[in-house]
C-alpha cells in the first residue's frame, strides 16, 4: 500500500510536471510539520514544567532555614529534616500507612492475579460483567465508597479497625493490578500455554514456570501501583481511619488545614524522593513505563 | 499487537476468590447506601424519598452538584490541551526518551496528592511564584488571587491528575499504524490535516478514555477541592463529608453520595457513547 | 533470572515486615497510648511540642493528637455514644460544655486524681472538666500595610480595605464569638441576630476572603491576602512569631471571650492516662510554659504569674481576666445550625 501510493504520488512516474509544482506543496507541507511540531513541543514544553515545578518547589522549600513556606527560600538547612526525628506521631501515621499498604498490596496481587487469570482469556458474558465491575472503583467515586464502607460497618457493629482498613483499600486498588495483568496476559502467545499443557505440565506447573514468569513485569508494576495507591489514598481513608488508626496523608492533611508547618515540606521531600527512589526500582525491575504506556 | 486469543471459559473460578470480595465489600455497602438514603430521618424505620426531595428542593445542593460537574468538565479540557501534545511527542519520540517522558508524567501521580496540592499553596499564594512570575511578564500589574478560587482549583486538578489523561492517550496512540500517517502524506495531506482526519479520530479511543478517568478522578479529589478551594467553595465531596462527620446526619449524606455516583456514571456513560462511534477506527477489535 | 529473584525477595521482605507489625505483641512499641483531641493552630503546637514530651516524661506513654473542633467532637463523640469514642480527652469551647455534659458524651472529672486541679483558681474548677485557658478575640492587622491601628470593629467597614478584610466561617469558636458580639454592638441580643447580618451584609464588599477554618486563616495571613480581621490573642502571637506582619488590638468596645476546658470522655479507653494528661495540662509548670511566646496560651492556674504580653493588652491582674465579658451559651447553642446555615447562604464572596 505504501509503495503504490508512493508511486502514484512521485512526479517521476506521472509524466512530464513542471518543475514548479512540487515545490510549493513541499514547501507547504515543510511548514505544515514543523508548526505543528513546534506547536506541540511548546505545550508539551509547558506542560512537562506544569507537571513537574511543584514537586521540586516543594523539594526546595523544605530546605528552608526560616519556619516560613515561602518560595525562593530565605536560606537553607536541614532543620527541618532533623525536626521530622521528633515527630511522634508523624512517624505513627506513616507506619500505619506503610502497614497498610504492604497487606494491601499482597492481597491484591494474589486476588488480582488469580482475577485476571480468570476473566481474561475467557470471552464470557459473566467475565465482561467482571470486568467491568472489577474496574468500577476506579471510576465510582471512591468518597462515596468510602462513606459507605462506613455505614456498612456500623451496621454489621463493627468499627473502624487497621484490618478493615486493609479491605477497603484492597477493593479501591486491586484494579491496578487488574489493569497491568490483564494488559500483560493479552501479550502473551496462548500458544505456549497449550505447548506447556502437550508437554505434559499440569495447570499449577503451568501456571509457575510458562505463566508467572511471562507476566511477572505486569504484576509488579500493578502491585507497585496499588502499593502507592494505598499508601496516598484519601478518601477511603477519610472514613475508614479513626483518630486511633491515623494514616499518614491524612494527618497531612489536616496538618495542612490548620497549621503552616515547615514539616509538612519536609516530610513531603522524603516521600517524592522514596517515590522517585521506588519508581526508579519498579522501572527497573518491572519496565513500569512500558507497562503503563501498553 | 494483540495476538488472537482462543476463549477459555474453564479458567473462570480464579476470579470467584476477587468476585466475592466484591460482592460483600463493594456492591454490599452501595445497596445499604441506597437503603440508607431512603431513610427519612435518622431514626425513621420507613422508607421514603425524603432525602431526596430535601436535595433537589434546594438550589444550595443543585448548586453544589453542577459547580462540581462544570469544575470536573473545565479541568478535563485543560487536560485534553495540555495532555495530548505530550502524549503525542510521546509517542513519536525515541524509546529511550519515551522512558524518561513518562516516568516525569507518571512521578506527579505517584507522589501523594496531599504533597502535591500543598506545593501549589506554596506556589498560587499572593506573594507566591506564581505571581511573582506573572508580575515578572508584566502580565498582570496587582498580584491576583488564585488560592482559594476556583480558578486555582482548576490549575491544581489539572496537574494533579493529567497523566491520567497522557497514559491511555499514548497507549492509543502508539498502536496507530505509522502506515496510516505516511499514506495520508503521501496522499498529499499537509501535517495538520494528517492529524486531524487520521491522528485525532484514531485516538479518540484513548481519549476518551482518558477523559473519563480525568473527569471522575477531578470531581472526587476531596483533597484538592478543599485545599485549594477553602471550605467556601463546597463541591459535593466536601458536601458529602460535612453532613457525615460534622452534621452526623447520615441519610442525608447517603443521599447526596447516590446522587453524587449516578451523576458521575451519566457523564462517563455520555462520554463513552460519544467514543463508541469512533471505536470502529480503532480497529483493534475490542 | 536476576529480577524474579529481587521481585520474590521484595515481596518476601514485605510480607516480613507487615506480618511482624500487626502481630499484637509486638503491634506497637511497649509504651501505651493515649488518643487526645487538639484545636488547630496554637493549641496544637503547644500540645505538640510542650504537652506530649511533658506527659511522656510522667508517665510513659505517647500520645495521638487529633485535630477537630469542638463541634467535630461532638459530633464524632455523638456517633460513637454507647461504644468507644474515637479519642478519651476531649477540648471543648464553653458553648459545647452544655451540649456534651446534657447528652452524656463525657465524664465528671474525677479532681480527687487530679493534684494540680485544686491550684487552679475557683472559677476555673469546674466538675465537668477543668478550664485550661482563657481566649479572647479583637482585631488583628498588618502594621506594614496599615499604618494607624484600628480601634473598633467598625473600623472594619472603611472603604480603604475593600477587599482585605477576612472572616472565618462560623464553625469554629471565632468565627461565632465574633458574631455574636457584633450582634451586641448592633443592638441584638442572644435570640435576635438580625442586627449582626445586617452588619456582615454591610461588610460584605470589603471582605476579602472567608476562610472555613483556622488553617486556611492563617495561610491568609501569611500569603497576605487579607489585612484586617476579628482574631484571637494567641493566635496573632503564634503568627507574629513565625514572621507573619501581624498585631493585635483591642477594640474600644472591649475584649470579649470565652473558656476552654479539657474532659474526660465516657467510656474512654484509657481513663487514668486521660486524667494524667488533663493534670498535666494544670500543672503550674507546664502552664507558665504555654504563656510565653510564641503560644501566650492565658493560664488558669493561681501559681502562674501574667506575662508582659498578656499584661500589655488583655489583662493586668489575674483578677482582671475573670471580668472578660463572655456570653450566654445556653441561649445561643439552640440556634447554631441555624446561624451556620444562614451565614453560608448569605455571607458569600
Amino acid at each position: 500500500m505504501q509503495a503504490t501510493a508512493a508511486e502514484a504520488a512521485s512526479p517521476a512516474t506521472a509524466g512530464p510536471l513542471p518543475d514548479v509544482a512540487p515545490a510549493p506543496r513541499a514547501q507547504r507541507a515543510t511548514w505544515d510539520a514543523r508548526s505543528q511540531r513546534i506547536l506541540f513541543g511548546l505545550l508539551t514544553g509547558i506542560a512537562v514544567v506544569f507537571l513537574i515545578g511543584p514537586t521540586i518547589i516543594v523539594l526546595l522549600t523544605s530546605f528552608t532555614a526560616t519556619e516560613s513556606l515561602r518560595f525562593p527560600p530565605q536560606g537553607y538547612s536541614l532543620r527541618w529534616y532533623k525536626a521530622l526525628l521528633d515527630a511522634d506521631q508523624m512517624q505513627a501515621a506513616a507506619w500505619n500507612s506503610l502497614i497498610v499498604a504492604v497487606w494491601t498490596t499482597l492481597i491484591c496481587v494474589v486476588l488480582g492475579t488469580a482475577g485476571a487469570l480468570g476473566i481474561a482469556r475467557s470471552a464470557s458474558r459473566l467475565a465482561r460483567v467482571g470486568d467491568v465491575l472489577f474496574m468500577s472503583p476506579l471510576i465510582l467515586p471512591a468518597l462515596a465508597f468510602g462513606f459507605a464502607a462506613l455505614v456498612y460497618i456500623h451496621l454489621l457493629g463493627l468499627h473502624p479497625s487497621l484490618p478493615l482498613l486493609v479491605v477497603g483499600h484492597v477493593v479501591v486498588c486491586v484494579p491496578f493490578v487488574l489493569r497491568t495483568t490483564i494488559a500483560a496476559l493479552a501479550q502473551v502467545e496462548p500458544a505456549l500455554f497449550d505447548a506447556s499443557a502437550s508437554l505434559g505440565a499440569g495447570r499449577l506447573m503451568t501456571f509457575r514456570r510458562v505463566t508467572l514468569p511471562l507476566i511477572g513485569r505486569g504484576i509488579g508494576a500493578g502491585a507497585f501501583l496499588a502499593f502507592v495507591a494505598s499508601f496516598d489514598n484519601v478518601p477511603v481513608s477519610l472514613f475508614l481511619a479513626d483518630e486511633r488508626t491515623e494514616v499518614l496523608p491524612i494527618h497531612l492533611w489536616q496538618q495542612i488545614d490548620t497549621n503552616l508547618d515547615v514539616r509538612t515540606a519536609a516530610i513531603s521531600g522524603v516521600i517524592i524522593v522514596v517515590t522517585i527512589v521506588l519508581m526508579v526500582l519498579a522501572e527497573r525491575f518491572a519496565g513500569l513505563s512500558r507497562q503503563l504506556a501498553r | 499487537m494483540v495476538a488472537i486469543t482462543m476463549p477459555r471459559d474453564d479458567e473462570w473460578p480464579l476470579a470467584l476468590p476477587l468476585a466475592a470480595l466484591f460482592v460483600v465489600c463493594f456492591v454490599a455497602p452501595f445497596c445499604v447506601l441506597l437503603a440508607l438514603s431512603l431513610h427519612a430521618g435518622t431514626d425513621a424505620r420507613a422508607f421514603s424519598i425524603a432525602q431526596y426531595a430535601k436535595f433537589f428542593g434546594d438550589t444550595f445542593n443543585l448548586g453544589i452538584l453542577w459547580s462540581t460537574t462544570w469544575l470536573a468538565i473545565r479541568a478535563t479540557l485543560v487536560c485534553v490541551v495540555f495532555g495530548y501534545p505530550i502524549a503525542w511527542v510521546c509517542s513519536r519520540a525515541p524509546a529511550r526518551w519515551q522512558s524518561v517522558l513518562v516516568f516525569l508524567v507518571v512521578l506527579p501521580i505517584l507522589t501523594s496528592v496531599v504533597v502535591r496540592t500543598f506545593a501549589w499553596i506554596v506556589i498560587l499564594g499572593r506573594e507566591g511564584v506564581m505571581n511573582d512570575v506573572l508580575r515578572a511578564l508584566s502580565i498582570v500589574d496587582e498580584p491576583i488571587p488564585l488560592l482559594f478560587t476556583e480558578t486555582g482549583v482548576i490549575v491544581v486538578l489539572a496537574q494533579v491528575q493529567m497523566p491520567l489523561m497522557v497514559l491511555p492517550l499514548l497507549a492509543t496512540l502508539s498502536r496507530i499504524d505509522p502506515n496510516l500517517g505516511d499514506a495520508s502524506a503521501a496522499l498529499g495531506a499537509g501535517a495538520w490535516r494528517t492529524f486531524f482526519r487520521v491522528t485525532l479520530p484514531l485516538s479518540t479511543p484513548g481519549l476518551v478514555a482518558g477523559c473519563i478517568l480525568v473527569f471522575s478522578a477531578c470531581a472526587t479529589a476531596f483533597v484538592t477541592q478543599t485545599l485549594i478551594g477553602g471550605a467556601r467553595l463546597v463541591y459535593m465531596p466536601l458536601h458529602i463529608y460535612q453532613q457525615a462527620i460534622g452534621a452526623n446526619n447520615w441519610p442525608f449524606a447517603a443521599a447526596i453520595s447516590v446522587v453524587f455516583t449516578v451523576a458521575v456514571m451519566i457523564v462517563i456513560y455520555a462520554l463513552n457513547r460519544v467514543g463508541g462511534t469512533s471505536k470502529a477506527y480503532a480497529g483493534d477489535g475490542r | 533470572m536476576g529480577s524474579d529473584v529481587s521481585r520474590r525477595h521484595f515481596l518476601a521482605a514485605g510480607a516480613g515486615a507487615g506480618l511482624y507489625a500487626l502481630l499484637p505483641a509486638h503491634a506497637r512499641a511497649q509504651s501505651k497510648t493515649l488518643v487526645a483531641a487538639t484545636f488547630p493552630g496554637t493549641w496544637n503546637e503547644a500540645h505538640r511540642n510542650l504537652l506530649a514530651p511533658y506527659f511522656r516524661k510522667r508517665t510513659g506513654a505517647s500520645v495521638t493528637q487529633s485535630i477537630q473542633l469542638a463541634t467535630e467532637q461532638i459530633a464524632k463523640l455523638e456517633a460513637a455514644k454507647g461504644g468507644r469514642p474515637p479519642f478519651d480527652v476531649a477540648i471543648l469551647d464553653e458553648p459545647q460544655v452544655y451540649d456534651a455534659a446534657k447528652q452524656g458524651l463525657i465524664d465528671e472529672y474525677p479532681a480527687a486524681k487530679s493534684p494540680n486541679f485544686k491550684d487552679l483558681f475557683p472559677v476555673y474548677q469546674d466538675k465537668w472538666g477543668p478550664k485550661i485557658s482563657l481566649q479572647v478575640i479583637g482585631i488583628g492587622y498588618n502594621p506594614k500595610k496599615i499604618k494607624t491601628p484600628p480601634t473598633s470593629y467598625d473600623d472594619l467597614l472603611n472603604p480603604a480595605y475593600k477587599g482585605r478584610v477576612g472572616l472565618t466561617a462560623l464553625n469554629s469558636q471565632l468565627g461565632m464569638a465574633f458574631l455574636a458580639e457584633l450582634n451586641r454592638i448592633k443592638g441584638g441580643n442572644e435570640t435576635n441576630f438580625e442586627p449582626a447580618f445586617k452588619a456582615l451584609k454591610a461588610l460584605l464588599p470589603n471582605v476579602g476572603a472567608v476562610a472555613a477554618n483556622l488553617g486556611a486563616y492563617a495561610t491568609l495571613w501569611q500569603q497576605e491576602q487579607v489585612d484586617i480581621a476579628p482574631y484571637n490573642f494567641n493566635f496573632v502571637q503564634t503568627l507574629k512569631a513565625k514572621g507573619v506582619p501581624v498585631e493585635f488590638v483591642v477594640p474600644d468596645t472591649g475584649l470579649v471571650g470565652w473558656t476552654t476546658s479539657l474532659h474526660v470522655t465516657k467510656n474512654a479507653v484509657e481513663p487514668d492516662l486521660a486524667v494524667a494528661y488533663i493534670d498535666s495540662h494544670l500543672a503550674a509548670d507546664m502552664q507558665s510554659e504555654m504563656e510565653k511566646p510564641p503560644y501566650d496560651i492565658i493560664p488558669t492556674n493561681s501559681k502562674v504569674p501574667l506575662t508582659s504580653a498578656i499584661m500589655q493588652t488583655v489583662a493586668k491582674t489575674p483578677a482582671d481576666l475573670s471580668k472578660i465579658r463572655g456570653f450566654d451559651w445556653t441561649k445561643i447553642n439552640p440556634q447554631r445550625t441555624a446561624l451556620i446555615e444562614r451565614f453560608n447562604r448569605e455571607i458569600k464572596l
